[in-house]
């Protein structure tokens, strides 16, 4: 799953061809890559798709299932392989939403809307990390109020809202026992440098990291790619520029 | 030039364009670090326009993004060419931070090292994609027979695009005209010093007749 529109961060398996003609949700043409095994540093409001913020969707699942038992099946059996759902931000309403206002959303929406987003799947092809995160379910007792519970996944996942209580739920989800765990886990099994370098390398028969700093180039590989590489991470990753011309065809 | 004058050629040059069907034609500035791109570039900006392309340097790799500078109207015999120049970045098949580490911190040139390979990549895109033809830039005092001159020419040569190669640096001792005439016989090359403005007439005469 290392591929990331970063216009509707509609997510795509490594592999996918879907992207290869644009996003099919928004018509973006600009993805990021977030190995599935990349390190957890990274902050999770830079909207990159690292293990931290995937590793952090099972809990909100979790916990917002568990205020609503009637949806905890829905959320946990067809997460995987879900469709666009209903209540999730469509990517022209995420767009005018840049401004960070959603004044004119209830909270509990909001809170389903983020999880809903966080949980589009494309192909029902979920990593190893999130498997085991997703089974790992919290206790009632380590889960706030559920009155708080929604407003604070959508706080931390939305970011800045102008709801006048904007900084109780701040504090909130900060203050949430199993967030701070979830976020510190994935460095246990943190790759390093080395074998994000050897997957990028995979990944670029173009580009070749020899150490940070130093690349070699395959010139007839860079101006055979159709697709064109505006940045490029010693951490492993990489954003392309699709081409308009392989979305209208 | 009365103001007149340079008024009624203004407006003149305005209605040619305003009833041709042309786009300006791209003409990308090519060559590896340090050939003089952006020098040339800004020699032929600032002749015509007035205004530079970007900062020179004798560090390689000063130009890690491509640049453009659109319209720009060069009158050559009475008549006006008008092509949007696009400096590139050096091609080069390796990048290596310890190039600049005598003139920078590691860091800075670790970032100068990454963002110079992602300039090589980008080039190596508009090449692709968005030139209509190309000005090969090759310092004269250096051996032109390279993989990466060869391997570049060769990418031009087969998309058929218009290329001129400009042997610059012909102010230094070392450089040899003939080196590179014999190296690429196939193409039209034209000697000049794009720092010291040597030869640019026939520069200008060239990319008129080349690419107008």
């Amino acid at each position: 799953m290392p591929h990331q529109c970063t216009n509707c961060d509609r997510r795509f398996p490594d592999g996918s061809k879907e992207m290869l003609s644009g996003c099919p949700d928004c018509g973006g043409n600009k993805f990021q890559f977030a190995p599935a095994t990349s390190e957890a540093s990274d902050d999770a409001s830079s909207g990159e798709a690292t293990p931290a913020t995937e590793s952090k969707q099972p809990a909100d699942a979790t916990a917002t299932a568990d205020q609503d038992p009637a949806s905890a099946s829905a959320t946990s059996g067809q997460a995987p392989d879900r469709e666009w759902p209903e209540t999730a931000r469509r990517p022209a309403e995420k767009d005018g939403r840049l401004d960070g206002s959603f004044a004119d959303e209830s909270p509990a929406e909001a809170g389903t809307d983020a999880m809903a987003d966080d949980f589009e799947w494309v192909n029902g092809e979920e990593d190893d990390a999130q498997a085991t995160a997703r089974s790992d379910v919290v206790s009632p007792d380590e889960l706030p109020r559920t009155a708080t519970d929604t407003e604070a996944v959508s706080s931390r996942t939305e970011g800045a809202t102008t709801d006048a209580s904007d900084g109780t739920r701040e504090t909130d989800a900060r203050d949430r026992p199993d967030d701070g765990r979830v976020v510190s886990e994935p460095e246990t099994d943190q790759p390093s440098i080395d074998q994000l370098r050897e997957e990028l390398n995979q990944q670029f028969e173009s580009i070749k990291i020899v150490n940070p700093g130093q690349y070699e180039l395959n010139l007839m590989e860079l101006y055979d790619r159709e697709e064109h590489i505006v940045s490029l991470q010693e951490d492993g990753r990489y954003v392309i520029n699709v081409p308009e011309s392989w979305h209208d065809s | 030039m009365g103001l007149l004058k340079g008024l009624k050629d203004s407006i003149s040059r305005a209605t040619d364009r305003l009833f041709s069907d042309e786009e300006p034609k791209r003409i990308g500035i090519y060559g590896p670090p340090n050939a003089g791109k952006t020098t040339l570039a800004n020699r032929i900006a600032r002749d015509w326009t007035g205004d530079a392309v970007g900062t020179e340097s004798h560090i390689p790799h000063e130009t890690r993004r491509a640049r453009r500078k659109e319209n720009v109207e060069i009158e050559r015999n009475g008549k006006t060419v008008t092509i949007d120049i696009v400096d590139t970045p050096g091609v080069t098949t390796k990048v290596d931070y310890e190039e600049f580490t005598d003139e920078m911190e590691k860091d800075d040139a670790v970032r100068r090292s990454r963002e110079a390979t992602e300039g090589v990549a980008e080039a190596m895109h508009w090449l692709r994609e968005d030139v209509d033809g190309v000005i090969y830039v090759l310092d004269s005092a250096e051996d032109p027979i390279t993989q990466v001159n060869t391997m570049l020419i060769g990418i031009i040569e087969s998309r058929d695009l218009p290329v001129l190669i400009f042997a610059n640096k012909i102010d230094l001792d070392d450089s040899s005209i003939k080196r590179i005439e014999d190296a690429f016989p196939q193409h039209q090359t034209v000697p000049l010093s794009a720092k010291e403005g040597d030869n640019m007439d026939e520069v200008y005469d060239n990319i008129a007749e080349y690419f107008g």
